[in-house]
């Protein structure tokens, strides 16, 4: 049960030496990332790479419990954010590294920033919370797909027909009235997101325009990161 | 980190640390029993046992399939949950707080299992600093002595996710004296205090008393 992810070293983070590459999808709730997740690994199997695709909180050994709790609104900061710690070392253990070393392309939906966002906002320790996840593997690429609150808080509400209790920041009591709640909230995760744009690489692409066009711009991104020739065209939606 | 600081909670926070068999959880019933026949309100809370979490780790642990990290991370949910859920709410009310087992048990579990030294204290930085730590200390030799009257240690008891050794016993072995000595140099670090195992139950729990005795008059 030797592995590579067994000691956790802090934040000083290391490239993998894996054959695989590592794609991160990031932003905040509503931005469109599964559809991009999705329409990218179906071009990356088009063009004859090994897809592994893994979502935020989707362990086996720890999703259901985050569940649990969360419907009976019983998590503090520190839980919620050790609970969902714990779910992508679980991941990354039994999805992610193996899939890496066995040379597949791997898309993860959301990863440590989304934590570094959600815990932050909900006051926890900045530093603590990276050095929290000092054990998981760091990306080859991360595209935060960015846009503007005002046209996000509108797909969200259509979108979902009604407002949660954790996407709107409800468990930390920023308002009663739900809907300036969940503003508030979701805009102090993307001014989370604003400020991890510098301090880590991500590729930021304007997520409020058509989703062929922000594929295109994902494409090109991979295209150039597996250094090979694509057709950046195949298998768009319209 | 909340770690190294002394709360200001009108409650007491005592825990012991110590290897299994150590005597530590006899003397922490013991000191309990004192307690409340002086009329004191006491919480008792012990590793592992939150409503959370606990469940997921006996089951995460019979597949044998937990690496050292989740192990830590889950280790660390379960004490946050019984943190927020017992101990502080406790403190807060002016209670007494025994804990079997603390912060102090995952960084010398941890560290024996390769965890970084640095990234588990780290996790566990959240966690209030006890009133009173104490380190039930047992020499190598006599517990691995008592290990081998033991049942045959369980996997992750043994350390045999740690390829120490194929041999349950010899590999319990070699990890048990890892975390003996990960307890002993916690000593200076965190300011245990120590009971030595030499001692009859009698004299320890009166050492015991004596020095809880001690550290509530030196606080007021």
């Amino acid at each position: 049960m030797q592995n590579e992810n067994t000691s956790p070293r802090p934040p000083e983070r290391v490239k993998h030496e894996y054959p695989g590459k590592l794609i991160v999808i990031e932003g905040t709730d509503g931005v469109g990332r599964s559809t991009q997740t999705e329409l990218l690994k179906n071009w990356l199997a088009v063009e004859g790479y090994g897809v592994t695709v893994t979502g935020w909180k989707s362990s086996v050994l720890i999703s259901n419990v985050i569940e649990k709790a969360k419907s009976k609104n019983a998590l503090n900061t520190i839980t919620f954010s050790l609970l969902y710690a714990t779910d992508l070392a679980d991941r990354l253990n039994s999805i992610i590294v193996p899939a890496l070393k066995a040379g597949l392309m791997v898309i993860c939906d959301r990863y440590y920033y989304t934590a570094f966002a959600r815990d932050v906002v909900r006051g926890a320790d900045p530093q603590w919370v990276r050095k929290l996840y000092g054990f998981a593997v760091e990306p080859d690429l991360v595209f935060y797909l960015k846009m503007p609150l005002d046209p996000l808080l509108r797909r969200i509400i259509t979108t979902r027909g009604s407002l949660d209790f954790y996407e709107s920041g409800r468990d930390i009591g920023m308002s009663t009235d739900l809907y300036q709640s969940f503003k508030l909230y979701q805009s102090q995760i993307m001014f989370e997101y604003e400020q991890m744009m510098g301090e880590f690489p991500f590729v930021v692409v304007p997520a409020d325009e058509t989703p062929d066009k922000i594929q295109r711009c994902l494409r090109q991104h991979v295209g150039k990161l597996l250094d090979r020739a694509t057709n950046p065209e195949a298998m768009l939606i319209s | 980190m909340r770690l190294q600081k002394k709360h200001d909670f009108p409650g007491k926070l005592f825990v012991v640390e110590g290897v299994d068999g150590s005597g530590k959880s006899t003397q922490l019933d013991l000191l309990r029993n004192w307690l409340e026949s002086k009329g004191e309100s006491v919480i008792f809370t012990e590793w592992n046992s939150s409503n959370l979490i606990s469940k997921t780790i006996k089951q995460a642990k019979r597949s044998n399939t937990l690496i050292p990290v989740t192990f830590s991370i889950l280790h660390a949910t379960d004490f946050a949950d019984r943190l927020e859920n017992i101990i502080i709410p406790a403190l807060k009310a002016g209670l007494f707080v025994l804990a079997d087992r603390y912060c102090y048990t995952a960084f010398a579990r941890d560290v024996s299992r390769g965890v970084d030294k640095e990234w588990v204290r780290n996790l566990y930085g959240f966690s209030i600093r006890p009133d009173g730590a104490f380190y039930f200390q047992v020499p190598v030799e006599v517990s691995l002595e008592r290990i081998n009257n033991m049942r045959a240690p369980g996997f992750y008891e043994a350390g045999m996710d740690m390829g120490l050794s194929t041999d349950p016993r010899e590999s319990f072995r070699i990890f048990q004296s890892n975390i003996i000595n990960e307890y002993d140099s916690m000593i200076d670090e965190f300011g245990f205090h120590v009971m030595p195992a030499t001692k009859t139950i009698h004299e320890q729990q009166m050492l015991f008393r004596k020095k809880v005795s001690e550290l509530l008059e030196s606080d007021n």
